[in-house]
């Protein structure tokens, strides 16, 4: 790799970097100020709002099944119905994603007999 | 592990953020190991592969980052276009920064912040007591880290190989991603609200994503989710709740 292609991968990593470093500085010295003067709002509502938004978003991104077709899609469904329900019973994290990707596995193994 | 049990767990606060990551591993190392192969046909080396994944560490846009190099765009356009797709990860830090008490590992972490760890964070820190918080992010980021490196190291010396041997759990693996974001979704649908607010997002987020826009579909849908969340009147509830 040229010296060239090496800048070019730092500045990329050092802009990634200062991408998540720069905005929690930023915040934290609004809610040191905010602390000094009482009452005022120390995180905007917005970025509240937009905290949950960005994972639901992300869920939606990661819900596009590797082989898009309708088998694809029903794995998914299914998947995701057993990851819900192992959800709704433990109130836990790991074991409705050990379900789901188990459950999903099964339906992808059977998907050459639905197709 | 329930709500409860993590908030009063006994043992080093790294090991649960060690434990809460786990289920990541199994959608970052298929992805990994794409990475790994991508990069080694693309003409780079594994060394070169692995200080990629280690640096920048930020999935999608190491695949482009790579892309570009190879087909010979400027190189300038590559970085720019590495920015681009993670600027996303702005509104990351301050969303969790309430939780995060006063440490100076916190910048250093901060590399950490992917995707899937603010998504992880951001349910779990208002969980633990403050003098978990450190010692879990580490653990939790530092397993996500690494197991992306040695996923892609992995893919670079022997992706081929393992992509012909088991071409399933290339296919069946990742699906651990949704079904987490889920589980850490669900409990945010508290209200007829937040519920169309949040479905909104999701539906706007795979449209994007099958119209081939996934890293610009994050903020975007994210920002209509809101638009709808704050464009919603919230009924009015004796309990004052909305």
């Amino acid at each position: 790799m040229s010296v060239e292609l090496w800048i070019a991968l730092l500045a990329g990593a050092l802009g990634t970097y200062l991408i998540r470093l720069l905005p929690l500085l930023w915040m934290q010295r609004r809610l040191r100020h905010s602390r000094e003067r009482a009452g005022t709002e120390s995180m905007p509502a917005w970025l509240g709002v937009l905290g949950p938004m960005m994972i639901a978003a992300v869920l939606g991104v990661s819900l596009v099944p590797r082989v898009p077709d309708a088998t694809g899609w029903i794995a998914t469904l299914v998947g995701l119905a057993a990851t819900l329900l192992t959800w709704r019973r433990t109130r836990s994290l790991g074991l409705p994603v050990i379900v789901g990707v188990a459950t999903f596995g099964v339906m992808t193994l059977v998907r050459p007999m639905l197709g | 592990m329930s709500d409860h049990d993590i908030a009063t767990s006994a043992g080093p606060a790294w090991l649960g953020g060690v434990r809460d990551s786990l289920p990541l591993l199994s959608g970052y190392i298929p992805v990994a190991v794409s990475f790994g192969l991508v990069a080694t046909q693309a003409g780079f080396s594994s060394l070169e592969t692995l200080a990629i994944s280690g640096l920048i560490y930020a999935g999608a846009s190491q695949f482009v980052f790579v892309g570009m190099v190879a087909s010979g765009a400027p190189l300038w356009l590559a970085v720019a276009m590495t920015l681009l797709i993670n600027l996303r990860h702005v509104v990351y830090a301050p969303n969790l920064a309430p939780w995060l008490p006063p440490s100076r590992w916190w910048p250093w972490l901060m590399h950490g912040l992917t995707d899937q760890v603010f998504a992880l964070a951001h349910a779990r820190l208002p969980q633990l007591a403050e003098r978990q918080r450190v010692g879990w992010f580490c653990g939790a980021a530092l397993l996500a880290w690494l197991s992306w490196i040695a996923g892609s190291l992995l893919g670079a010396l022997a992706g081929e190989w393992l992509m012909a041997q088991w071409p399933l759990l290339g296919e069946v693996m990742p699906f651990a991603l949704p079904a987490l974001f889920l589980v850490l979704v669900v409990p945010r649908f508290t209200s007829p609200r937040w519920t169309l607010a949040l479905c909104v997002c999701i539906a706007a987020a795979l449209a994007f994503t099958l119209g081939g826009l996934a890293n610009v579909g994050i903020p975007l849908a994210a920002a209509l989710g809101g638009l709808c969340f704050f464009t919603l009147r919230a009924p009015r509830l004796p309990g004052g709740q909305r």
